[in-house]
């Protein structure tokens, strides 16, 4: 019996388009998250408020994916913001490889944010790197507040966990407080961001974090372009 | 749900280190799972078997090595000779 050594990622060809997309994005000052939760969490509603509070002149641009139907590309392309759909036809994720084909033919220097709503699902999207700088995953009160406790992997992931569906509090079971302390739990630098896509509650406090986030990435991709322009 | 890509992706990275070894046939293949990388382990054993199966490759097993982590990597493969 010979023992020959590996040692590298399973999914190493997606660790490699996704690496390639993240250095792309890194040169030109794109803020690229990924949206992850359960089918229902209001991902879409959540994206729509976003672009719909987004400062003029920002420059976005926005893919999402489902299974089937152009419907969530409908929805998002209301705003202005150019999007895109990716049909995955029955995979349960995005991967690198579809988000690189669907960027095709957009000049990434001139967006300062890539928004990537994924298929909805806590499990599957958690494995593939899109590239980008954070994920992002929404939980819905009308949920268990245990979700982050039976799916850990997703909530120690992701950057911000974005509490949607507020203003259904006075009519759900769900206690906030409980949500928090477990997502704390398995992750605990979380940041934790109560909203109403429907009522637009708590959208200042996330488009101040959007615009934090996008400032501390930006300063380098300057130093990048500094030191291109130096060689 | 993803397993199946999951074990594909294994069942190539086999298939190509078995072109450096002619001569060998691959035994087992070893990858390290953590409780925070997103994949069912029992899932994905059902879905390398059912590929393994009936394939050139049958019959290979997987050893899974169970970790903490968010890892999903590929550790070793177990290689034996064919004999004449």
């Amino acid at each position: 019996m010979i023992q020959v050594p590996l040692e590298q990622k399973v999914l190493s060809e997606n660790q490699r388009v996704a690496a390639g997309l993240r250095s792309a994005l890194e040169a030109t000052g794109t803020l690229s998250l990924n949206f992850i939760g359960s089918p229902g969490a209001g991902k879409t509603a959540f994206l729509e408020r976003t672009l719909a509070g987004l400062p003029a002149g920002t420059r976005a641009a926005v893919l999402t994916g489902d299974l089937q139907t152009e419907n969530d590309a409908i929805r998002l392309a209301r705003y202005g913001y150019p999007v895109r759909q990716i049909t995955t036809v029955g995979a349960c994720h995005l991967d690198a490889r579809m988000v690189e084909k669907h960027v095709e033919g957009w000049n990434l220097e001139e967006l300062d944010f890539l928004f990537i709503e994924n298929v909805g699902n806590l499990v599957c999207p958690t494995s593939y790197d899109l590239g980008e700088d954070a994920k992002v995953v929404v939980l819905s009160v009308a949920e268990g507040e245990d979700k982050p406790l039976k799916y850990p992997g997703i909530f120690r992931k992701a950057e911000v966990m974005i509490l949607n569906k507020v203003d259904l509090l006075p009519y759900v079971p769900f206690k906030p407080e409980l949500a928090r302390e477990y997502a704390r739990r398995i992750h605990p630098e979380i940041e934790i961001i109560e909203m109403s896509a429907t009522t637009g509650a708590g959208l200042d406090q996330w488009l101040a974090w959007l615009a934090a986030r996008a400032e501390r990435k930006r300063p380098l991709a300057a130093t990048l372009t500094e030191a291109m322009q130096a060689v | 749900m993803h397993e199946m890509g999951i074990a594909s992706s294994i069942l190539d990275a086999v298939r190509k280190e078995l072109q450096r070894y002619p001569g060998c046939r691959a035994a087992k293949v070893n990858v390290r799972i953590g409780e925070f990388a997103g994949v069912d382990s029992e899932s994905l054993r059902f879905c390398f078997d059912a590929m393994v199966k009936d394939s050139p490759l049958a019959p290979l097993e997987l050893g899974v090595d169970a970790r903490g982590g968010d890892e999903l990597d590929l550790g070793s493969l177990e290689l034996e000779e064919i004999s004449a």
